[in-house]
């Protein structure tokens, strides 16, 4: 297995902020957008490119696993009711690198321009990762960028 | 009358609400500072965007918190408000959710520390657990955000700004809403800030007090988002057939940048293209990093590069970016064949030349014996060759030139190799002027041998001898002759002898007498008779008698040739 394309050895680790100087944070199983404080400890994310994104949009950004590097969780994108929402599940993100076909409900199309960073679902295109202008609330999907989210974050890797 | 509330209270509450039977949520840690006020939401999104039913409580009260606005703690809409906090307020506190069918509680651990400001920091270690951090990019305008999170009662106005304790003042700096604009950030803005905003509440007012500590990223970059690929460039390379080979794809990228770096070969990732047979892979990618950028290199190894591998693309992507290398076999060195080739050539000559060189005379006289016609030649001359010979004084001397000249030389070369010379004193009619005798038959002579012994004997008389002078003469000027010079003893200085012989010696060389002056044992094979049969014509035999063929001992001839000569000549 280690040996199928292993392209990527490790994958990109870094943190992710908004312009109001929030920061993504993990409580319990859940990612909430908080201002970086001391006592609040910026989560490490990971990020490996989908290396077979020939199926997937092109020019909507980089098709990419979006995790958290330890505990190890992926973000995934579901339906709530008729709702698209953004959970996390246990998932280790080279295990979804390594496999044949893109696993699209844990596909971001990233889209960097500048400092920013878009993070839209593959499985639910128009809908982004935002977060509440105010802080203190969890991330969530949306499609009304903006508006009340942010959904331009700044990702800046700790290598 | 608080029983009697409190009873109103929970007749009003429907009997689902019960705290513990609801899902946790999280349990979140707070460390505010004591002295002024705090709030915290309860949000759950997207559930708490809906019309839901929030309570707070502290812990391990049943009571849910008031929701009085004159009461120092109370609860206002999803918010739990402090005005102020105290350092009694630590506690566990939490909210309960309330939808039409499902209850979820989020706890708060609140952890109340002293507050520190600049004035009281001389005693109080600062709680640095509240303080906030933010980042401002150098090189770029920027801005701080002071956080004043509060329900809508509170009106929050008249924010200012600090730095180390003094309020910030300059072009730089504009307090905008709850954001302070940085222009032109530089290191120089690194350090601690506060944001001081005044609170109303009911017609109270209070102070909150942020203090933000700023650290300044260096500028990253110019911006370039576009991966650059270094190599390969579109180029071929020339492999062999069947050969191994490694190509290394270098690229430099930003270093936040996400993009997907690989090989692809008709639009497929090679490890997929060649799965089955793995001949051609891709290698794990290996990173260095930069100040301001990624430098990235992910090779492609050909286990054996196969016929069907030529002259089509293999390409490295990285993100938007791609660049090609295509194999090609390689070119044969004309350059070196042709060199070479000349080499060998050069060589086979120069052997040639030199086995010619010292074998020549065999060559040549058995090249005659072999293919040479038999028939005369038909010049109109009747001799050979005119030996002249000088006679010396010395009684040895003089025997040995005779030896040579009247018995040695006949027999060699007349009787055993066929060729009729003529030999003044042999072969002159009695009576006849010398110089006739010489200037006649001369030019009836195919060449010249001119026997010399060393100049102390030879010199006057040699020089003196009108025959000498005739022949040398009529072999130099008029016929163009062919001179062959025998020394019969090695001839050390020349300089003394005329300068005809000089000549002739310098054009011709010269033969040095070899063997003894004996008649018998002369044979034609030896060395020295093979240089001078080499300068003799080319062969030829005269019609002779039976008598005359028989007495003759074959030199040089096999038996074949021998009898050829005979079946030709006989008729």
């Amino acid at each position: 297995m280690m040996s199928r394309g292993l392209s990527v050895a490790v994958p990109i680790v870094g943190n992710i902020q908004d312009n109001n100087h929030l920061v993504w944070f993990l409580q319990g199983q859940t990612l909430l957008s908080v201002p970086g404080k001391h006592d609040k400890v910026p989560v490490t994310v990971a990020i490996v490119p989908c290396k077979c994104p020939e199926t997937l949009e092109k020019d909507r950004g980089n098709p990419i696993y979006l995790g958290v590097k330890e505990p190890e969780f992926c973000l995934f994108c579901t339906k709530v009711g008729d709702q698209p929402a953004l959970e996390l599940k246990k998932q280790n993100i080279m295990e979804l690198y390594n496999r044949p076909e893109p696993v699209k409900p844990f596909l971001f199309y990233h889209n960097q321009t500048g400092r920013t960073s878009t993070f839209e679902s593959v499985a639910f295109p128009g809908w982004f990762i935002a977060a509440c202008a105010t802080g203190d609330c969890p991330l969530i999907l949306t499609q009304e960028l903006g508006k009340a989210y942010i959904t331009d974050f700044e990702f800046t890797t700790l290598a | 009358m608080l029983l009697l509330l409190l009873c109103g209270m929970s007749i009003a509450l429907p009997p689902f609400i019960r705290a513990d039977a609801c899902r946790n949520i999280s349990m979140l840690h707070e460390t505010p500072s004591a002295g002024q006020p705090f709030a915290f939401n309860c949000t759950y999104p997207p559930l708490t965007f809906r019309n839901v039913y929030v309570t707070w409580y502290k812990h391990p009260s049943k009571i849910p918190i008031s929701k009085n606005i004159q009461s120092r703690i109370h609860q206002d809409q999803n918010w739990i408000l402090f005005l102020p906090l105290t350092w009694e307020d630590s506690g566990i506190y939490h909210c309960v959710i309330n939808d039409t069918n499902t209850c979820h509680s989020i706890h708060v651990n609140l952890t109340v520390f002293k507050k520190s400001w600049c004035s009281a920091s001389r005693n109080s270690q600062p709680n640095l657990l509240d303080e906030y951090k933010q980042i401002l990019h150098a090189g770029n305008d920027d801005s701080l955000t002071c956080h004043l999170n509060f329900p809508r009662s509170c009106v929050l106005d008249s924010i200012k700004w600090y730095k180390d304790c003094k309020e910030i003042k300059g072009e730089r700096f504009t307090s905008v809403g709850k954001k302070l604009s940085v222009n032109n950030v530089s290191a120089e803005d690194r350090g601690n800030y506060a944001c001081q905003a005044t609170l109303t509440h009911t017609g109270r007012q209070y102070t909150v007090l942020n203090r933000i500590t700023v650290n300044i990223t260096e500028k990253v970059g110019n911006g370039r988002r576009i991966p650059k690929i270094i190599y390969p460039k579109n180029n071929s390379i020339e492999v062999q057939l069947g050969s191994t080979l490694i190509v290394d794809c270098n690229i430099t990228d930003t270093k936040d940048n996400t993009n997907l770096r690989c090989w692809r070969v008709n639009n497929t990732s090679v490890d997929i293209y060649y799965s089955a047979s793995r001949r051609i892979q891709e290698g794990i990618e290996n990173e260095t990093s930069f100040q301001d950028h990624k430098f990235y290199t992910v090779n492609i190894t050909f286990l054996e590069v196969k016929m069907e591998d030529y002259g089509h693309p293999f390409t490295c992507h990285a993100g938007v970016s791609a660049a090609y290398f295509v194999l090609k076999l390689p070119v044969p060195d004309f350059r070196a064949y042709l060199i070479g080739g000349l080499v060998a050539l050069t060589g086979v000559v120069v052997s040639v030349l030199c086995i010619y060189n010292i074998f020549k005379i065999d060559i040549v006289l058995w090249y005659r014996s072999a293919f040479h016609s038999t028939g005369t030649i038909e010049d109109g001359k009747l001799y050979d060759a005119y030996v002249l010979y000088p006679r010396p004084q010395g009684e040895s001397q003089s025997h040995d030139v005779d030896t040579l000249v009247l018995k040695i030389l006949p027999e060699v070369l007349e009787r055993q190799c066929g060729y009729k010379l003529f030999i003044f004193g042999r072969d002159e009619f009695p009576g006849q002027a010398v110089a006739n005798v010489i200037d006649e038959n001369i030019k009836l002579c195919r060449r010249l041998i001119i026997i010399i012994v060393p100049e102390s004997l030879s010199f006057d008389l040699l020089k003196n001898m009108s025959e000498e002078q005739i022949a040398v003469y009529n072999a130099l000027l008029q016929d163009g002759m062919k001179v062959i010079l025998i020394e019969l003893e090695k001839v050390e200085d020349y300089t003394s002898m005329p300068e005809s012989i000089q000549y002739i010696k310098q054009k011709h060389g010269a033969i040095q007498w070899s063997g003894d002056f004996t008649e018998q044992s002369q044979c034609a094979k030896t060395k020295f008779w093979k240089k001078v049969r080499y300068h003799m014509p080319p062969k030829r035999y005269r019609p002779l008698s039976p008598v005359q063929l028989l007495k003759r001992t074959p030199c040089d001839l096999t038996a074949g040739t021998w009898e050829a000569s005979v079946g030709f000549i006989t008729p």
